[in-house]
């Protein structure tokens, strides 16, 4: 999630009214904020937000729904963009790289302060990450305009046609091949170019580099605190949308600031008819019906209660007719997608703490019958002495290795991605669980007798999933005088007690995981459904163990209703 | 002298021990007394020792103590001296001043019964002393004497400490000599074992004490046997019975017990039954297309990404359901569809969508379950829940997991509203223990509106985020028929969280290790 740090007086200053920590960590809920940490000392606290509301990047995009809350301001922030000069040519190369550029400028009657450009760094970072993805969507580029002249023109160039000095490496004149290999930023985002035999590249009307999206800027336009006046923004990116959402959560948030904005034109070589001004700040509009959204919240609002309801999270909103609104959305939101969005925006401007909670307890509790099952074997095993475990389904194939239990290599199923190799596989049988457990408890006292009902999972090409999961029953006994006849008279008791006892058999059989002679496979109609016997010395001791030890387990799948 | 009433009161049959303790006059070693008083000890202890010390008469202290047994082999050399200084005396005794080994090691047996393996070992502790030497210098190995003295060894001087003893303490030996031990061990002439060793001794009162001072009382009897209710013999000895501290803590017994997890997951089972849900179950194994697809989560969304999720290596890929299905998902993340919604607007691929993985949410099982219901349009509303493990590629600490377990409840049904959601909520954790529940604006990719719910911890006195809920998104539903104003209300929690707060853990992972002498003792 990310987060941003909010200084409480400097927020007291934007609403224009005295607020504490101790009112803000209540109300910040209400608008869908959460305070993560509070700093006393310097009166800061750190708000964490959701990754659909990138507006909340900065101290002024929190500012617009929290006056609202306050009732201080309602309705939509009306933003002025004054048309510019400057404009961008964007060559056809780019189209299969990075097609979409978009920019603005801002003009400050003042030189921006440290704090500022600290503002301004950290919502880049923030808008890389939530709707950038990472600068694959959209990466962004911030200059002192001052120092290059339009136009500009957005291109490609090879690999090693150029040389320029980028941001971070000032004293290197460095190819953009070689920025990719050697620069911290070129290595961290060389991915993103990857394939591409020409990198994007923009320059301006003498042919310095401005940028190199999506991974740095040139030198000659870096914002300097207390110099920097006016503020020329390049987003690129792979996605249209996603490029104009940034720059106008970008260029709203200078307006909010106290900077004029002011237009950039792009024109695409091999579109020459379409010309396109950015940022284009006007609201989208959409359409919501107040039956709709009363159903939905459980209210019965009236169309004027609701436009109410919708001014206060800044949106606007006029009556069409009684069941209909229009309602403008800003430009800096792109988190409304279809009608239902706008319900979690009126319910949330008449309050979630003002809801009144309804119960209806209509319905029927049935347990699912595995679970059944399951809860009536855990009971006769507890009856039989035995302590529950619960244990991962996540397992290390070298535990089934151990266990002298070889899969069928088209049977396995492995793990593309695992974390460790403790875990690389699903387990295929409980008694590698077991046996681990043991091994983890081998210092404690014994007797051991342990068992668990559990799901194992096993590869079946006839699931859509190719694979189905089964639920078995192992039970495991480790003292220095575990042996056969004790793990049988737990089986006897247990089949006869779960009512199976005549409709099981126990035929001697051979399974490396055990002792021969001492072990059988169980049968119910034919089919073999588990095995018991005494464990295979080898086995306890590849496990690090020394006292003998007995199991059994079976499929309890034939016994669920 | 005390007044009568303050009188220490002792058992008749425990006068002796003190009688004998005054007669010592020095403190004495517990189990020595009780061979000389031919007591048992554990009798001694917990009875007269006990009683003694109540009475403030006795006090005992207590050290570690390891103790030296002779086996029976040791016993005998003890006697006759260890197999090397037989074997030497028999060399000496027959004037040999060298002799062949083969030779001597038949001699021996006839004279001393020694069989081979007892004469090597003989051997090559004379060889070790310093008695003999041998050779082979004359073809065959030979034995000469090389000290006629013969000295005493270390090992024999261990042996002389016994004396008449068969047991004695590890401080009685030398710390030079102590380093001999584990020959002897090895020989398997003496065992070790550890034991708190109890110093017994008279405090001044109980020196000073005479019989005619004791409140002496009758002798009691351990328990009322089968043969005493029979006979009536328990009406007198009812009155002689010991009388037992009941509040000293038992034996400790290993019972059968269920695993913590289990409970819990019961106890929320029971609530889930109780508000009229039921239970339902999905695959662990699932497709990205109803993990993530059909949950509207475009497909470059981070979440999907490797270092996210587990996806499987072998099988790789499953097979997709029918193809209007996979066109519906598609159009709806593409433009939307018939929902009403914008979509994502990009190009889905159903090659991403047959990738196989472990579920990251059992909202993926719940969403299998929406399509039943659209299919066989069963009577609204429908309740169900689910309890499953889920999946997450991360790398296991105090506060993270790559298996969990996770709870989903839903309720679908038409015109369900985000109130209904909210005292759904508040019911559920109110049956959970929780008083307080608060809902407040959040966001899921799949619900609209979403809420985080946080509750209300009495113990820690504090607000605990504790799940997400929501209203299932058009995009989500109305693939599988479930169109407005039929609604999903969904909420979803973990169960770790719960259990941890509940068994008072703050290590995430104590929950799955199965720690045994926890688990012997957890309550819940």
């Amino acid at each position: 999630m990310p987060t941003i740090e909010l200084k409480i007086d400097q927020l007291s200053e934007l609403l224009g009214k005295k607020v504490k920590y101790e009112t803000l960590q209540y109300d910040l809920q209400w608008i869908s904020l959460d305070i993560d940490d509070y700093d006393p000392e310097n009166k800061t606290i750190k708000v964490e937000f959701n990754p659909n509301r990138p507006d909340f990047s900065s101290p002024q995009g929190i500012i617009r729904p929290l006056k609202g809350y306050y009732g201080l301001e309602k309705g939509l922030i009306k933003y002025h963009v004054k048309k510019g000069k400057e404009y961008f040519k964007v060559s056809a190369k780019v189209k299969e790289i990075r097609p979409f550029v978009v920019s603005g400028l801002v003009r400050f009657d003042f030189s921006l302060s440290e704090e500022q450009v600290i503002t301004l760094m950290r919502m880049q970072e923030i808008l890389h990450w939530a709707v950038g993805r990472d600068r694959k969507k959209v990466a962004i580029g911030i200059h002192d305009y001052e120092a290059v002249k339009g136009p500009y023109i957005y291109t490609t160039v090879k690999p090693d046609e150029i040389k320029f000095r980028p941001l971070h490496l000032e004293a290197y004149e460095l190819t953009p091949q070689e920025i990719l290999e050697e620069h911290p930023m070129g290595i961290q985002y060389a991915h993103l170019l990857e394939g591409f035999s020409e990198y994007p590249m923009i320059f301006d009307a003498e042919g310095k580099v401005v940028s190199f999206p999506p991974i740095i800027n040139g030198t000659y336009t870096t914002v300097t605190p207390n110099k920097t006046k006016i503020l020329l923004l390049d987003l690129t990116g792979t996605d249209e949308k996603a490029v104009n959402v940034a720059l106008n959560i970008l260029a709203t948030t200078f307006a909010d600031m106290g900077g004029k904005l002011e237009s950039v034109k792009v024109i695409y070589e091999d579109e020459p008819d379409k010309e396109i001004w950015t940022p284009n700040l006007a609201p989208n509009n959409w359409i919501a019906h107040v039956d709709y959204i009363n159903s939905y919240i459980g209210l019965n609002l009236t169309a004027e209660e609701m436009v109410d309801c919708l001014h206060k999270v800044r949106l606007d909103a006029n009556i069409k007719d009684p069941n209909t609104l229009n309602i403008q959305v800003p430009a800096y939101r792109n988190d409304i997608m279809h009608e239902v969005d706008l319900v979690e925006e009126v319910a949330m401007g008449y309050g979630y703490q003002n809801l009144t909670p309804t119960l209806n307890m209509e319905g029927f509790g049935r347990y699912h019958p595995a679970m059944k099952l399951a809860q009536n074997v855990r009971e006769i095993m507890i009856g039989a002495g035995c302590i529950e475990m619960v244990n991962n389904i996540l397992i290390s194939n070298k535990d089934n290795e151990k266990m002298g239990l070889k899969l069928k290599q088209t049977e396995q199923i492995i793990l593309a991605n695992p974390v460790s190799n403790e875990y690389d596989s699903v387990r295929r049988y409980l008694r590698p669980s077991l046996l681990k457990n043991i091994q983890f408890n081998r210092s404690e006292e014994k007797p051991f007798r342990i068992f668990e009902v559990g799901d194992v999972i096993i590869y079946d090409k006839t699931r859509e999933t190719l694979s189905r999961r089964e639920l078995h029953l192992a039970v495991m006994v480790h003292s220095d005088s575990s042996d056969f006849s004790e793990i049988r008279s737990i089986f006897d008791y247990f089949a006869r007690t779960f009512g199976i006892f005549e409709e099981l058999s126990i035929k001697e059989d051979e399974d490396p995981t055990y002792i021969p002679g001492r072990m059988g496979s169980i049968y119910y109609k034919k089919k073999k459904i588990g095995s018991i016997g005494e464990v295979h010395p080898q086995v306890i001791l590849n496990f690090g163990l020394e006292y003998p030890t007995a199991t059994f387990e079976i499929n309890l799948m034939p016994f669920i209703d | 002298m005390t007044p009568n009433s303050q009188k220490p009161t002792l058992k008749m049959e425990y006068l002796p021990v003190l009688q004998e303790l005054q007669k010592i006059k020095r403190p004495i070693e517990a189990r020595e007394l009780s061979r000389k008083l031919h007591l048992g000890y554990e009798k001694l202890m917990s009875g007269a020792i006990y009683s003694l010390q109540e009475q403030k008469l006795a006090k005992f202290t207590e050290r570690e103590e390891v103790l030296l047994h002779l086996t029976e082999e040791g016993k005998e050399y003890v006697k006759k001296g260890l197999p090397e200084r037989q074997i030497f005396a028999l060399f000496q005794e027959k004037g040999y001043k060298e002799i062949k080994v083969s030779e001597f090691a038949k001699s021996v047996e006839m004279e001393l019964g020694f069989n081979k393996k007892l004469f090597f070992i003989g051997l090559s502790h004379m060889k070790k002393n310093k008695w003999v030497v041998t050779s082979k210098a004359t073809g065959e190995e030979t034995i000469f004497v090389y000290n006629e003295d013969a000295p005493k060894s270390s090992l024999e001087e261990i042996l002389q400490i016994y004396g008449d003893n068969q047991v004695i303490p590890l401080s009685s030996i030398s710390k030079p000599l102590q380093e001999y031990l584990p020959q002897l061990l090895k020989r398997k002439l003496i065992t070790r074992e550890k034991v708190t060793i109890r110093m017994v001794e008279l405090t001044p009162e109980g020196y000073m004490i005479k019989p005619n001072e004791i409140n002496l009382i009758e002798e009691e009897i351990q328990m009322i046997s089968s043969d005493m209710i029979k006979s009536g013999e328990w009406k007198e000895s009812i009155n002689k019975l010991k009388k037992y501290d009941v509040e000293i803590e038992g034996p400790k017994i290993y019972a059968g017990k269920y695993h913590p997890m289990t409970i819990i997951k019961n106890q929320v089972r029971e609530v889930f039954h109780s508000m009229g849900f039921q239970e339902i179950q999905g695959p662990i194994i699932e497709l990205a297309f109803y993990n993530f697809d059909s949950l509207y989560q475009p497909q470059d969304h981070p979440a999907r990404e490797m270092h996210d999720t587990f996806y499987l290596k072998h099988p790789k890929t499953g097979k997709l359901p029918k193809k209007s299905y996979v066109e519906t998902i598609r159009s709806i993340h593409e433009n939307g569809g018939d929902t009403g919604s914008t979509g994502w607007r990009y190009k889905w691929s159903s090659e991403i969508a047959k990738k196989l993985l472990l579920r990251t949410h059992t909202t993926a099982t719940t969403l299998r379950y929406l399509a039943k219901v659209g299919l066989e349009k069963p009577q609204l509303p429908i309740k169900v829940f689910c309890i499953d493990r889920v999946f997450r590629n991360e790398k296991v600490d105090r506060t993270h997991l790559a298996e969990l377990q996770q709870i989903d409840g839903i309720i679908i049904g038409e015109n369900v509203t985000l109130s209904d959601l909210i005292g759904q909520i508040t019911e559920f954790y109110k049956r959970m223990g929780f008083k307080k529940v608060i809902t407040r604006p959040g966001f899921f990719p799949y619900t609209e509106p979403s809420m985080e719910v946080s509750v209300y911890s009495e113990e820690l006195g504090a607000w605990l985020e504790m799940g997400g809920s929501g209203i299932f998104r058009p995009e989500v539903t109305y693939a599988w028929g479930i169109k407005h104003p039929v609604r999903v209300l969904a909420w979803g929690l973990g169960l770790e969280r719960l259990a941890m707060l509940k068994l008072k853990r703050d290590d995430i992972r104590d929950l799955y290790q199965s720690k045994i002498s926890w688990l012997r003792e957890v309550s819940y």
